[in-house]
């Protein structure tokens, strides 16, 4: 009990607060307010556009906001320069299409951030990386270059590149969408134990299975706005609104269609 | 190794069959026709009127010829990897200037791109031959080739390296700063170095330009082949000889800039 109260009085890791975001005059986040503690496992879903993506992107300041606020561990999100990358690092993002530096090795891609952005000494930044990629089951890919990885192994090493910085939490947009079926696992794996041990985690995707398994909680959204959250059984089972009602729907048919 | 496509002729045609084989060898033939046609009757004319005649042809057994030559040679060389290095230099700073976040210096960058890439060398030359001077300014002889011929290829080698930024993926941007690097840092680390593979032919091309570009050296005595070769052949009045075997030349030089930018990658 003790323990309950002091965490519920942490300064969330990530906090959005009645945030909005125009595209031109297109409405892409409406009134999002979000508060993800540590340690916690968000996932979001919702239908294609409803902003999901955006929103990923606003949290590390890749798109900024029209409007609201957004606390990283308490303070504002700076608006440029020294202190904006220092806060970018202390949050890692993972992309849906990998994004890695495709001019450098493996080993490079996880050394590079430490040694530039922390001025870790290269030998202990490979060490580290070498460690990194054990854990993601990679090791022996190192010395490659990402063209010659399969999607699911770039993916991995994308996790470890973004492990290497240490940060306080990592975003994930739709990070298995890009592969093919058979990769998918060993990516929603590595995400698995990572969440496991404690690492606060922001996941945009489409799996439903693994949204149900390791989800603290879900977020439904829906044409740019919060609709719906909760704890995923709750969600999964009984969903409030309609449309939440129908995004799910959709999503058994197409699994019952794939299991035909 | 038959199947491993890396020519672009692999990805532009099948694999040919009997009947383009065929085919292949009957426009090869009637291509050649007219070439060795060609051949046949310059060689006629030329011995008709004396050409090959050996009084225009002993002088390339002379040591001296061949090491005025190679001096023409050195000249062109220096010339080339001076005015090549300027314009690399300059032709950066443009880019970075054409897509920095300051409206102004895009204005100007952009401006001197256009300006550059639209006088022909030749006007940079006079200016730096006639009007410079005037100003009491005096350039040793290599920058008044260099100079001119670098400036006539800055635009050109600017628009290269921004058209191989603009080739990075996005991505690559979002994800280093995603780890927290700085701009600068994004741009020199992740960026320019992608940036510079893709462009690597249009640079070579645009290095086999400076290096023609430089022929004009003979303007203002700037002892390169070309104006070597025009000493020769006022002193043998051996015009064809001397300019076969100056192309010649050329051509291998830049033949050898292109072998030299495969092995690089
Ligand atoms: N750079 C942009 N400029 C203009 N409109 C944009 C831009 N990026 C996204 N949008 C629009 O914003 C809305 C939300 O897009 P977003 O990518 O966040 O959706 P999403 O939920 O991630 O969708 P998906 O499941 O397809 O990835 C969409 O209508 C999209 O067209
Ligand atoms: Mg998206």
């Amino acid at each position: 009990m003790n323990s309950e109260h002091k965490s519920g009085a942490e300064t969330p890791v990530i906090e959005l607060r009645t945030v909005n975001k125009y595209f031109g005059t297109h409405h892409v986040l409406k009134d999002v307010s979000l508060s993800v503690r540590q340690g916690e496992v968000v996932v979001i879903i919702g239908p294609s556009g409803s902003g999901k993506s955006t929103l990923c992107r606003t949290i590390n300041r890749l798109e900024t906001i029209s409007s609201g606020e957004i606390l990283i561990e308490g303070q504002p999100m700076p608006a440029e320069g020294k202190e904006l990358a220092q806060v970018r690092s202390r949050i890692g993002m993972v992309f849906q299409s990998f994004n890695l530096f495709l001019h450098r090795t493996i080993l490079d891609n996880v050394t590079m951030a430490p040694m530039d952005v922390l001025h870790i000494k290269r030998k202990d930044a490979e060490e580290e990386a070498l460690k990194l990629l054990r854990q993601v089951g990679i090791e022996d890919q190192a010395r490659k270059v990402p063209a010659q990885l399969s999607g699911g192994q770039q993916q991995r090493a994308a996790i470890a590149r973004a492990l290497a910085m240490h940060p306080k939490a990592i975003l994930f947009d739709e990070p298995t969408s890009a592969l093919d079926p058979e990769m998918i696992q060993e990516v929603l794996d590595v995400m698995t134990s990572l969440a496991k041990s404690g690492m606060t985690m922001v996941i945009v995707t489409h799996e439903m299975n693994f949204a149900r398994n390791v989800a603290d909680r879900i977020i439904f959204m829906n044409d740019g706005a919060i609709l719906e959250e909760g704890a995923p059984d709750e969600f999964f089972a009984h969903p409030k609104t309609e449309r939440a009602r129908e995004f799910l729907a959709s999503f058994r048919n197409e699994q019952k269609e794939s299991e035909l | 190794m038959k199947n491993e496509k890396n020519n672009i002729r692999d990805f532009l045609y099948d694999e040919p069959g009997p009947k383009a084989k065929r085919r292949i060898i009957f426009w090869t033939i009637v291509s050649l026709v007219p070439i060795a046609f060609l051949l046949y009757r310059m060689t006629v004319r030329f011995q008709e009127n004396g050409q090959l005649a050996p009084q225009y042809w002993s002088f390339f057994l002379k040591y001296t010829t061949w090491r005025f030559i190679g001096q023409g040679l050195l000249g062109t060389l220096e010339a080339a990897l001076t005015a090549g290095a300027i314009a690399f230099v300059i032709g950066f700073l443009l880019m970075r200037g054409r897509i920095s976040r300051s409206g102004i210096l895009r204005k100007i960058s952009a401006a001197l791109i256009e300006f550059t890439r639209g006088v022909p060398t030749l006007l940079f030359i006079y200016f730096f031959f006639l009007v410079v001077p005037q100003t009491g300014l005096k350039l040793p002889s290599l920058l008044r080739i260099a100079l001119p011929v670098a400036i006539s290829a800055v635009g050109v080698v600017a628009e290269v390296f921004r058209s191989g930024v603009n080739a990075v993926p996005k991505g690559q941007t979002e994800a280093a700063l995603s780890l927290g690097m700085r701009n600068r840092h994004v741009f020199y680390k992740v960026i320019f170095p992608q940036a510079f593979r893709y462009v690597i032919p249009s640079l070579i091309s645009e290095i086999v330009i400076v290096v023609k570009d430089t022929t004009f050296a003979y303007v203002i005595n700037f002892p390169d082949l070309m104006q070597n070769a025009k000493v020769l052949i006022s002193n043998y009045d051996a015009m064809l000889p001397v300019y076969l075997i100056v192309s010649v030349i050329y051509i291998l030089i830049n033949f050898l800039i292109n072998q030299l930018a495969r092995a690089v990658r």
